[in-house]
């Protein structure tokens, strides 16, 4: 099926270009979805651009995309957010001066799940679901992340979806790909009953009508060369749980999915049910070449990375990393020593390749980061420990993030004071803090290796230096849960 | 009537606590599928639930965490979570012999939401609904009831999401997690939780283990008052 342009649902911007005209219709929107997507000018990139805009032009400006709910209103479905920055602020006066101030352009309203960004951030993917008369409307459109324009998009129609269906949609870059998969979960009502239930307020029994869902997978797969979508593929194994993980290589897609268990399984099921299985596709087949059952925990969403190797690891039980054989599917499972110890609070973790071939991997809820090297079993190679932030399981969820170099460590400040810490990641050692008493919720490194960090309350953004040395601030009615 | 929540296996963690606090449990929280960040009472629940009954506590509840940026999200994310919570604790229904619905045929499964973290109605309602309308293990009582954990006076959307839900989508019962004035398990605070406007805060998480020092792996919990958080939680009814 050829991909196709969605006039009625896309608009392209210009960089700096405000947003403050676009009608709730220009923006790129499904009918399904919750999240509102957002573009910010990195701050770095922009400041650099402010100095010789003439010379170096668009192409040297980079995005940031906030995503998150609106502030005011229905956290139902996103609004236009707009904001400009940075806000100059007593004692980074020259530095904002130095800038140029832009515009945050809204990109999306609706969306059907979160974005997912290539591996070398270049282009953001996000997927929208419209319900058409025949199906379900799958839209997938790239970012270019210089321009926050649409660079590709293209639909495909789900056929036999009806209209109270949900469709989960997963994006899935494929590094040394031009394809990126689309991994569909496909929930619909299998069937209404009319069921006497007790009122939790009143205890009464009350009569109401309710629905059984029933859900399975499907692959579609977007090829960036050409813009053509193939499938959707339907899978086999219904019923099956919505959540699965999904990861590629240079050949093969590999989705981690698990039966959902049912009242009436035999025991010899039963005695699997807790059971995931492991199916390897070929990049841009439906049919599997293999499938094979793989440990707990369920998929559902636990950071997981693509290695060198082809591999795929995930970090599941905040403490453990599974490498996955994309070739036999094996799975190999390793402890990570400064994670082992438990806590009666989960914490938000992440885990991230990096381009030397280590991983990067942060637990904040027990002040820890550390560097492994995935072809030496996962051993340690710096391991960073910080005193935990405020809020170390809340959105977003990325708490500490690596220097591109891979030689300092920024964190959240403590819960007592706040604020920005910075480690050397080779000794571990603190070289640097600032603090005027804020709590952030989340932190992220712009491509220009400026920081970003994200507060509760206006201004929610807050642009520091990899000095630490503040840069400026913005508002922005969206509450961000990540930023990509 | 205080009780022990927990991100690490029971069968790890009562003994520490017993000797910290001095006194059994009331009851245990633990976390099932989608919990991404925590050890899971479904991948061992047998185990779990002789440790639940070793404790002296052998009532367990149930939270959920997904990846918290979902919250956010859409319904079909929240649908998604809410199936994966429902088959988790079907799957440990099935493989403990011992391990009962409540007496009064109502579980209250509690969907964490943490401080930072900002709940769309396209989330809650989808997830509320999946796991109201859940015909558990082909019972035909229906017994799953949403609840909310989350800290009511956040900036963040929480009670005002939950405030637009109608009929099942409202949450039974709000878990308050603020504030924490760190007292013991044998005596506990005064009842003074925060409260959502709209629905009734049932449990206290009046200790984290982070904020109040305590050694053991343990958030402590107390029910309000008059309700007994036990009689809304899996009962291990013998040592399996």
């Amino acid at each position: 099926m050829r991909s196709r342009r969605n006039e009625n649902a896309v608009k392209s911007f210009s960089p700096g270009g405000d947003g403050f005209g676009l009608s709730r219709r220009e923006v790129l929107t499904g009918s399904i979805g919750a999240g509102a997507l957002l573009a910010l000018p990195d701050l770095g990139m922009g400041g650099r651009l402010g100095g010789r805009s003439s010379k170096s032009g668009r192409a040297a400006l980079q995005y940031a995309f906030l995503y998150g709910t609106p502030d005011p209103g229905p956290a139902s479905s996103g609004s236009l957010v707009a904001t400009v920055y940075p806000v100059s602020r007593a004692g980074s006066r020259a530095i904002s001066r130095a800038v140029s101030p832009r515009t945050s352009v809204p990109v999306a309203i609706k969306l059907a799940a979160a974005p997912v960004s290539s591996p070398d951030q270049a282009v953001t993917a996000l997927a929208t679901v419209d319900m058409v008369h025949d199906g379900a409307r799958i839209t997938l459109t790239l970012l270019d992340a210089t321009s926050a324009a649409v660079a590709q998009q293209g639909s495909v129609t789900v056929t036999g979806v009806p209209q109270d269906a949900n469709v989960l949609v997963t994006p899935v870059f494929a590094p040394g790909s031009t394809i990126v998969s689309m991994v569909l979960a496909i929930t619909m009502p299998a069937g209404k009953r009319l069921v006497r239930k007790a009122d939790p307020r009143t205890g009464r029994l009350a009569s109401r009508s309710a629905t059984t869902w029933t859900s399975h997978h499907a692959l579609a797969y977007f090829d960036q060369r050409d813009g053509a979508i193939t499938g959707p593929f339907h899978l086999s194994g219904e019923p099956s749980l919505a959540l699965s993980t999904a990861a590629a290589n240079s050949s093969d897609l590999l989705i981690w999915t698990t039966r959902e268990p049912q009242p009436d399984d035999p025991a010899e099921i039963r005695a699997q049910a807790s059971l995931s299985r492991l199916t390897v596709f070929p990049l841009g087949s439906g049919t599997a070449r293999l499938s094979v059952l793989a440990p707990a925990p369920w998929p559902g969403g636990e950071p997981h990375v693509m290695l060198r190797s082809g591999d795929m690891a995930r970090l599941v039980r905040g403490r453990d990393v599974q490498v996955c054989s994309a070739r036999t599917g094996e799975v190999t499972e390793l402890g990570i020593p400064a994670f082992t110890h438990g806590r009666a609070k989960p914490s938000a973790i992440t885990m991230q390749a990096r381009p030397d071939g280590t991983v990067f991997m942060t637990k904040p809820g027990a002040g820890m980061a550390v560097i492994a090297d995935p072809a030496d079993s996962f051993r340690t190679t710096a391991h960073i420990q910080f005193p935990p932030p405020a809020a170390p399981l809340g959105a977003p969820w990325s708490k500490a993030v690596l220097s591109p170099a891979g030689d300092t460590c920024y964190v959240l400040g403590p819960a007592a004071t706040g604020g920005l810490c910075a480690y050397d990641a080779g000794s571990g050692k603190l070289v640097g803090s600032y603090s005027e008493g804020r709590q952030y919720a989340g932190l992220y490194q712009l491509p220009s290796g400026t920081l970003l960090a994200v507060r509760p309350e206006n201004p929610r953004l807050a642009f520091f230096s990899s000095g630490l040395s503040p840069l400026g601030t913005a508002d922005t009615n969206l509450y961000v849960s990540a930023v990509f | 009537m205080t009780g022990y929540d927990t991100a690490t296996p029971i069968h790890d963690t009562y003994a520490a606590a017993q000797r910290e606090f001095g006194v059994d449990p009331s009851f245990w929280i633990r976390y099932f599928t989608p919990s991404p960040a925590a050890d899971l009472f479904n991948d061992d629940a047998l185990a779990e639930s002789r440790g639940a009954w070793d404790s002296g506590g052998p009532y367990v509840g149930c939270i959920s965490a997904p990846r918290q940026s979902r919250l956010s999200g859409s319904a079909a994310e929240g649908q998604a979570d809410a199936q994966a919570f429902a088959a988790a604790m079907l799957t440990a229904y099935h493989a403990v012999r011992p391990l009962v619905l409540p007496s009064n045929s109502r579980l209250y499964c509690w969907l964490d939401q943490e401080y930072s973290t900002s709940l769309s109605t396209s989330y809650w309602n989808a997830w509320a609904n999946y796991i109201a309308d859940y015909n558990f293990a082909g019972l035909g009582i229906y017994p799953l009831y949403p609840c909310l954990y989350c800290n009511p006076y956040s900036p963040f959307p929480n009670c005002s999401t939950i405030a637009k839900a109608r009929g099942v989508n409202v949450p039974s019962a709000i878990w308050s997690s603020e504030p924490e004035p760190c007292e013991g398990a044998a005596n506990p605070p005064r009842w003074h939780p925060e409260e959502c406007a709209t629905v009734p805060t049932r449990l206290w998480q009046y200790g984290e283990q982070g904020a109040c020092s305590y050694s053991s792996n343990v958030d402590l919990d107390l029910s309000g008052p008059g309700f007994v958080t036990a009689n809304y939680c899996f009962h291990v009814q013998s040592r399996p």
